[in-house]
């Protein structure tokens, strides 16, 4: 490694998705001195296509091949980029809901945890997002979605989502107005500095005082040593990495012990027509059972497809080669388990575990089950469960079969919403941050991601990320203002 | 922690007899292009779960080299073990998602259709 190259700010922000993003842009346009670390590369958006392997390799951390262990393991995903998650995610936007938000403020004993202000803080998100529904028409996987609710007098809705459409446009020609188009280019023109493919190594602590970090710049042939020094530092990057830099400098108190994540099982349903949109996902949700079970599209390009027949290839595998038919569809659950997230010494990765319980084992059943009738109500001609011999389902009584079979440790679960690693509130018992997302313990170290959010909202999580985020680093402004 | 470098060889040798009974029509030069794909992937794994690949793959290794890796794949399909069975899980998911990402038209059995 080459001689250290040395920058110096008022604010290093450590990642730059839906938090580190908008905590830039709020502290720059404040007038701060503000440099932004982020450990992936800029990829500029239309690169690569959505959902694809190519995406994994340069979008996601481990080529989108994370697992928290448990009994069944969780796959995972990180976005590992700038503009981080944003970049990469479904875009669908839910506010929090207002009964999660008085829960949070309640039961975590968040201080000046207004809902108004939230929902004020949502409208304007919402505008430098333009957050909206599809223009036009929605696409084929989205509308089976919506038909086998109604058949079925089910609660369904569209979900808005951070897009931009064209004159005249509709469902797949939205170009996502993800952190790199929006908060982060607004935080570079209030002087953010950003430096892209930089790993942190370690923050230098002083007493309860983080003084500078010394990060990895990987951004060139060889790699280079870098020192920044600053007076703050806000910890961005998402729910699995920010608690073990945390763990790492030295902070314990309730940090990385309370992963919340919605886990969600797949099934794979085969239609009578072509309707396989590969690089998109429906905008349509089912919310009857809502907060404990929702149910959703997810990307289904044949690769992912294959994967969701994989479980049982010698009964399913055949069902490939109409890939054009088939689209892949889950059901997510509010989780009442909890997962750790653990710094090694000496290892570069934490290592994740999560907890399902007795309940949400069931629900992953119950939802399953709910989820295939759902796609039988929509017309499919058959089912695949995503889990190990599941049997496949073409009628209502198929339903009780399948049912009986599946076990929670034989499925393929999987999450993309990792949160509450770092929770915020002033009750210390429970709580590793204060209310605005100073840790315990720390003058000078705030957190400012999902990482602080009590427990898995129910619902898309982006909103309240940014939300909280927003809010926070304008207190953070007030507090230095005053 | 510095973990082997020759994690690939016995990675890419499940892989290859996995292939041959999951996709036996797939032709030898997209299987090799398949298990290198694989053997790439497992390389960037969080550490602590290439650690654990890098034990279950170097012990069905050595199985393999007393039992036969045939046998050694029947029995960690047949026996679905915590941990153990998320291996082969994992060396086919990635697997699938590559052969049908990069060649959609492909059958079951890994032909070209």
């Amino acid at each position: 490694m080459t001689a250290p190259v040395g920058h110096d700010c008022d604010v290093l922000i450590i990642g730059s998705g839906a938090g580190g993003a908008t905590t830039a842009a709020i502290l720059a346009e404040a007038g701060l001195d503000v440099i932004v670390v982020e450990e992936g590369p800029w990829v500029e958006q239309g690169s690569v296509v959505p959902f694809s392997l190519e995406q994994m390799d340069r979008q996601y951390r481990s080529g989108g091949v994370t697992v928290a262990l448990g009994l069944p393991s969780i796959a995972y995903t990180e976005g590992r980029c700038a503009g981080g998650g944003t970049e990469v995610n479904s875009g669908l936007y839910r506010r929090p809901p207002a009964e999660t938000l008085e829960r949070w403020r309640t039961e975590y004993g968040i201080a000046d945890f207004d809902s108004d202000d939230i929902e004020a803080i949502c409208d304007e998100v919402e505008q430098a997002l333009s957050v909206q529904a599809v223009p036009g028409a929605h696409t084929a996987p989205s509308e089976k979605l919506r038909l086998g609710a109604e058949r079925l007098g089910w609660k369904h809705d569209e979900i808005p989502r951070w897009m931009a459409y064209p004159e005249q446009g509709n469902a797949v020609d939205g170009r996502r107005q993800s952190m790199t188009v929006t908060y982060l280019p607004r935080a570079r023109r209030a002087g953010a500095r950003l430096l892209v493919e930089h790993r942190l190594d370690r923050l230098v602590m002083n007493g309860d005082q983080a003084v500078s970090a010394e990060l990895t710049d990987a951004s060139g042939e060889r790699p280079t040593a870098v020192s920044i020094a600053f007076r703050d530092v806000f910890v961005c990057g998402g729910a699995i990495q920010t608690p073990a830099i945390l763990q790492r400098a030295g902070f314990r108190h309730r940090v990385g012990r309370t992963l919340a994540v919605h886990p969600t099982v797949k099934l794979a349903a085969r239609f009578a027509t072509e309707m396989n949109v590969p690089d998109d996902v429906p905008v349509h949700q089912v919310k009857e059972f809502s907060p404990d079970i929702s149910f959703g599209g997810s990307a289904s390009h044949p690769g992912l497809i294959a994967l969701a027949l994989s479980d049982n290839w010698r009964a399913f595998g055949a069902a490939i080669t109409a890939w054009p038919q088939i689209a892949v569809y889950y059901a997510a659950i509010t989780s009442q388990g909890r997962g750790w997230v653990q710094a090694v010494p000496g290892l570069r990765d934490p290592i994740v575990t999560y907890r399902l319980t007795k309940r949400d084992r069931h629900l992953l059943g119950q939802g399953l089950a709910r989820l295939a009738l759902l796609m039988l109500e929509a017309d499919a001609l058959e089912v695949y469960p995503s889990f190990r011999d599941a049997p496949s389902v073409r009628t209502r009584a198929d339903l009780a079969t399948m049912t009986a079979a599946f076990a929670a440790s034989s499925a393929s679960v999987m999450t993309v919403h990792l949160c509450s690693t770092v929770p915020m509130g002033e009750r210390t018992e429970r709580c590793a941050a204060d209310s605005f997302g100073t840790v315990h313990g720390a003058r000078n170290v705030h957190v400012n991601d999902a990482s602080l959010l009590p427990d898995a909202p129910g619902v898309n999580p982006q909103a309240s990320v940014m939300a909280v985020a927003i809010r926070n680093a304008r207190r953070f402004v007030d507090r230095r203002s005053a | 922690m510095r973990l082997p470098s020759s994690i690939s060889p016995p990675v890419g040798r499940f892989a290859d007899a996995l292939l041959a009974i999951d996709l036996p029509d797939l032709d030898p030069q997209r299987r090799a292009t398949t298990i290198e794909f694989i053997e790439g992937r497992i390389t960037t794994l969080p550490s602590f779960t290439r650690f654990g690949v890098v034990v279950i793959a170097f012990t069905l290794d050595a199985m393999s080299r007393i039992v036969g890796l045939d046998r050694v794949i029947s029995f960690v399909g047949s026996k679905p073990l915590p941990l153990l069975a998320e291996y082969p899980r994992l060396i086919r998911s990635l697997a699938y998602a590559f052969v049908w990402e990069t060649w959609p038209a492909t059958t079951s059995t890994g032909a070209a259709s």
